[in-house]
């Protein structure tokens, strides 16, 4: 349903639903392989210290806790009540959690607006706004925050500790950053599925997001806004990137994104989000790939003062890839003497006679440690320069380890001159191995050019909008 | 269509399939068009009071059974608590199997004799626990196990439920026993009886009388209360569907009449009351009946019509394709379980008569009863559509998974 504007006591309650002290899991289950039971184990699995309440009618004890048959039978305050039963037991749930005065309730359950249940959303949805009791969902997979050991819906991992928080509509998506997270060293701040955003809404999690003090950034999966005037009011008062994607806009994807969120998105147009991402001051990402590369980096980094990019790689075709792409993407790479005069002499002394001191700077293949650490400290140190792009392509004689600890010194020691320092490693598992401790250390890291190139690219952008603001 | 091929099971697009066929029913695990999902809207009435009546009582309509019982409607509903609350009753449903591609598969185990009673509990509990098995029997006497499945594919059976203890050494024979008439189950009459005598709540007046001696859980108005709401004429009658509009938000007049269309009309599944035996106290003997195979199988559907009209026995069975024919159930205490032998005996068809006594039921129609392992009224329903459980390593349903739930 619509949101004016972000509701205050919305914003507020958020804090129960990411940090609650008591939860009631109402339709916990018994048995391992059901949702009910996943949601309990999933919260003492991941380390969660707080109280938890199963409810459930037909049993006095789920999973070794006391169980109670309905959320007023609880002797306790609750904070959050998630519900993972039938669509047709919402009703009278909602009106015990308002009876309990419970501060916030997610709702998993599916069967709602996306079959045609759409009048009953609604009039839950309004229910829980004249009673002041936020609603999340329905029909979403859960949330969580690995800050908090907290891991709360069918849910099999938390992410690792990052700077993104990860909102999104879709349950299945959501699961996949998720493993990503796992994977990949892609970090969270914390992460939420929407669902059907009857009650909360985007811009409520925006602006939650924009006080989280583990949040650097705002990853945002939508599949239809409701509320896009309110969306755009969250988004321009919060000081820190926001990545978007939005999907559902091809032909078949309206309909499917219908019957999977109930996200209308009749009469809107791919032009018409564009212009709602441009006054929100949020950057689009088109691929799912996109959105992961280009959300971490403005999470790790800050934005380049200009477009004074210079990219040091001992590969050359690596190098080529790069400077292609920032010129198709509409940010064309300076020659290095366009940038500082000096420097091509300077780094001249890190690359051997058949280098190249253009811009990518080609230290050649055959470079070392000693010569990478030289190469990438005159660019760092020279003021010109607004941002850094290193590049490893292992050669026979690459030291990939050693050149990525370098790189991790380097960023460390030049990290209050604010500059963006992103890498590409290419190549194979002594390349991953680099992205993984690279992103370790807050360094975004990416196995092609492209990525990379994307990735400065954004943190560019991000910083021309900081500064038309 | 001609009158004599007409049935109300079903829909138009149902009704022209049979229009081609001489002979409507198909066998064993046959879907016929046009049924719904178990959780599908159209069976929300049901849902709606299976969620809720363990706390509100009031889901049933107790206007009606107020005016039938004369009690008081407080009374009623506390009764109603109390009675689910000490696990005398629950409310169920049994799917129409014929119509929905289940084959529904009993079987018959019988142990050794001297088999160590220990060896006999690890049968059980895996009995218990194997979510396969809908609804389950432990017994004593001629077999040892009455069991059953619904399920889509016989080999899935032979290979997932019956292979991994078939071969042990206890085990002396097991026999298949497919239904082929659902007659009674749990005091209800079920599909194959007549149109008159659907969904009838069956309990002798003599043995009626002795229930309240043999037992003091359920006393005669508790009992009254059971027999209003098994009793409705319609299914209908059964709810408040005002009370069911106002928990789940869902529009009652809908609910109504797509429920009523549900079981009434087109008799897909049938809801009811369950009294759980094992908590009264008392204990289930069982008639494992074969008939000579050169009776008929008229001879027989008319016999098994005839047990139909005896208002003694709970569970009437009949059984195709197997070594027996049907299978019946009365309570022990409150019958001369003897006698009701001789009177089977007397059959010149019937070769054959095995008896066993029950004092533990597993579940029933998926519904665990296993109060003391905490699972009572856990509801697993299993299917093994698309599965090929002959396949090493093949998907199973998804409640066979865990080691430590079929253990």
């Amino acid at each position: 349903m619509i949101v004016e504007h972000p509701r205050e006591y919305v914003i507020n309650n958020l804090q129960y639903a990411l940090n609650p002290k008591s939860i009631a899991v109402v339709g916990a289950s018994r048995y391992s392989t059901k949702v009910g039971y996943k949601v309990v184990d999933g919260l003492r699995t991941w380390g969660y210290k707080g109280k938890i309440y199963p409810v459930n009618p037909r049993s006095e004890k789920v999973g070794g806790l006391d169980a109670y048959p309905t959320v007023k039978d609880i002797p306790d305050e609750i904070d959050l009540a998630f519900l993972a039963v039938p669509a047709h037991i919402v009703k009278s749930v909602l009106e015990d959690c308002v009876a309990k005065k419970v501060k916030i309730v997610v709702i998993a359950t599916s069967a709602f607006k996306e079959i045609g249940r759409g009048t009953l959303q609604d009039e839950l949805t309004q229910y829980c706004r004249d009673n002041k009791l936020p609603l999340i969902g329905p029909n979403l997979v859960g949330m969580g925050s690995p800050y908090l050991n907290f891991n709360c819906g069918f849910i099999p991992y938390l992410p690792i500790k990052g700077p993104v928080a990860m909102i999104s509509q879709s349950g299945a998506n959501l699961l996949a950053a998720l493993g990503t997270s796992q994977k990949d060293h892609y970090g969270m701040s914390f992460f939420v599925g929407l669902g059907n955003k009857a009650d909360v809404d985007f811009c409520e999690f925006v602006s939650y997001a924009g006080r989280d003090e583990n949040t650097k950034c705002l990853a945002i999966y939508i599949e239809g806004l409701d509320s896009p005037d309110a969306f755009i009011e969250a988004c321009q008062n919060v000081d820190k990137p926001i990545v978007t994607i939005k999907v559902g806009g091809s032909k078949i994807g309206e309909k499917a994104a219908f019957a999977h969120t109930a996200s209308e998105n009749f009469g809107t147009t791919d032009a018409f989000y564009d212009e709602v991402f441009e006054k929100a001051g949020a950057i689009r990402a088109t691929t799912w790939q996109e959105f992961l590369d280009v959300s971490m980096a403005l999470g790790m980094q800050p934005a380049p003062k200009g477009d004074n990019i210079v990219m040091i790689t001992n590969g050359g075709g690596s190098g080529l890839l790069s400077c292609d792409h920032f010129e198709r993407i509409g940010m064309p790479m300076h020659e290095l003497a366009e940038i500082s005069p000096s420097l091509p002499g300077r780094i001249r002394a890190y690359m051997p006679m058949f280098g190249s001191p253009l811009n990518p700077v080609d230290i050649s293949g055959t470079a070392s440690p000693v010569q990478y650490k030289g190469a990438f400290t005159q660019v760092m140190r020279d003021p010109n320069v607004h941002g850094i792009l290193g590049s490893i392509c292992p050669t026979a004689v690459t030291d990939v380890p050693a050149v990525t600890d370098l790189v991790i010194d380097i960023y460390d020691t030049y990290k209050h001159l604010g500059k963006p320092f992103i890498m590409e490693c290419q190549g194979g598992e002594e390349c991953q191995e680099a992205i993984m401790k690279l992103r370790d250390h807050g360094i975004p890291a990416y196995p092609t050019a492209e990525q990379a190139v994307n990735a400065m690219a954004a943190l560019y952008k991000y910083g021309q909008m900081k500064q038309a603001k | 269509m001609s009158e004599e091929k007409h049935y109300t099971l079903g829909t138009d697009q149902q009704m022209a399939w049979k229009q081609i066929n001489a002979f409507p029913p198909l066998g064993y695990g046959f879907t016929e068009p046009g049924t719904y999902g178990l959780d599908a809207t159209e069976v929300a009435a049901y849902n709606v009071a299976k969620s809720f009546y363990q706390n509100y009582p009031e889901v049933w309509n107790i206007d009606y059974i107020a005016k039938e019982t004369k009690l008081k409607k407080d009374d009623i509903k506390k009764r109603l608590k109390r009675m689910y609350d000490e696990r005398l009753i629950m409310f169920v449903m049994n799917p129409n199997v014929g119509v929905y591609g289940w084959g529904l598969y009993y079987w018959i185990v019988k142990l050794k004799e001297g088999t160590d009673p220990a060896v006999k509990a690890e049968f059980s509990k895996w009995y218990q626990n194997k979510d396969d098995i809908c609804t389950g029997y432990e017994t004593e006497g001629d077999f040892d196990y009455f069991n059953g499945n619904h399920m889509r594919v016989l080999d899935n059976l032979l290979a997932d439920v019956i292979q991994p203890w078939k071969d042990h050494p206890a085990v002396d024979y097991v026999h298949l026993c497919p239904i082929r008439g659902d007659v009674r189950e749990s005091l209800v009459n079920q599909w194959h009886v007549p149109e008159d005598q659907y969904r009838k709540f069956v309990f002798g007046e003599e043995q009626l009388k002795k229930f309240f001696k043999v037992q003091k859980k359920i006393d005669k108005n508790d009992f009254a209360i059971i027999k209003a709401i098994n009793g409705t004429k319609s299914v209908g009658d059964m709810f408040d569907f005002d009370v069911l509009e106002k928990l789940s938000g869902l529009d009652g007049k809908q609910m109504k009449k797509d429920i009523i269309e549900c079981v009434d009309v087109r008799k897909f599944m049938l809801p009811m009351i369950y009294i759980n035996y094992r908590k009264l106290g008392i204990s289930m003997q069982m008639y494992l009946v074969r008939m000579f195979q050169n009776v008929p199988s008229y001879r027989k559907a008319e016999i098994v019509n005839e047990f139909a009209g005896m208002d003694e026995f709970v569970d009437i069975f009949q059984f195709g394709d197997s070594f027996y024919d049907c299978l019946l159930t009365v309570y022990a205490e409150i019958n001369d379980v003897d006698a009701i032998r001789s009177k089977l005996e007397n059959y010149a068809e019937i070769e054959e008569v095995w008896t066993a006594v029950s004092k533990r039921q597993f579940r029933r129609w998926v519904a665990r009863l296993d109060d003391e392992n905490g699972y009572w009224e856990e509801c697993v329903m299993t299917d093994d559509f698309l599965q090929n459980r002959l396949e090493a390593g093949a998907p199973k349903c998804r409640f066979c998974t865990d080691p430590e739930e079929v253990k």
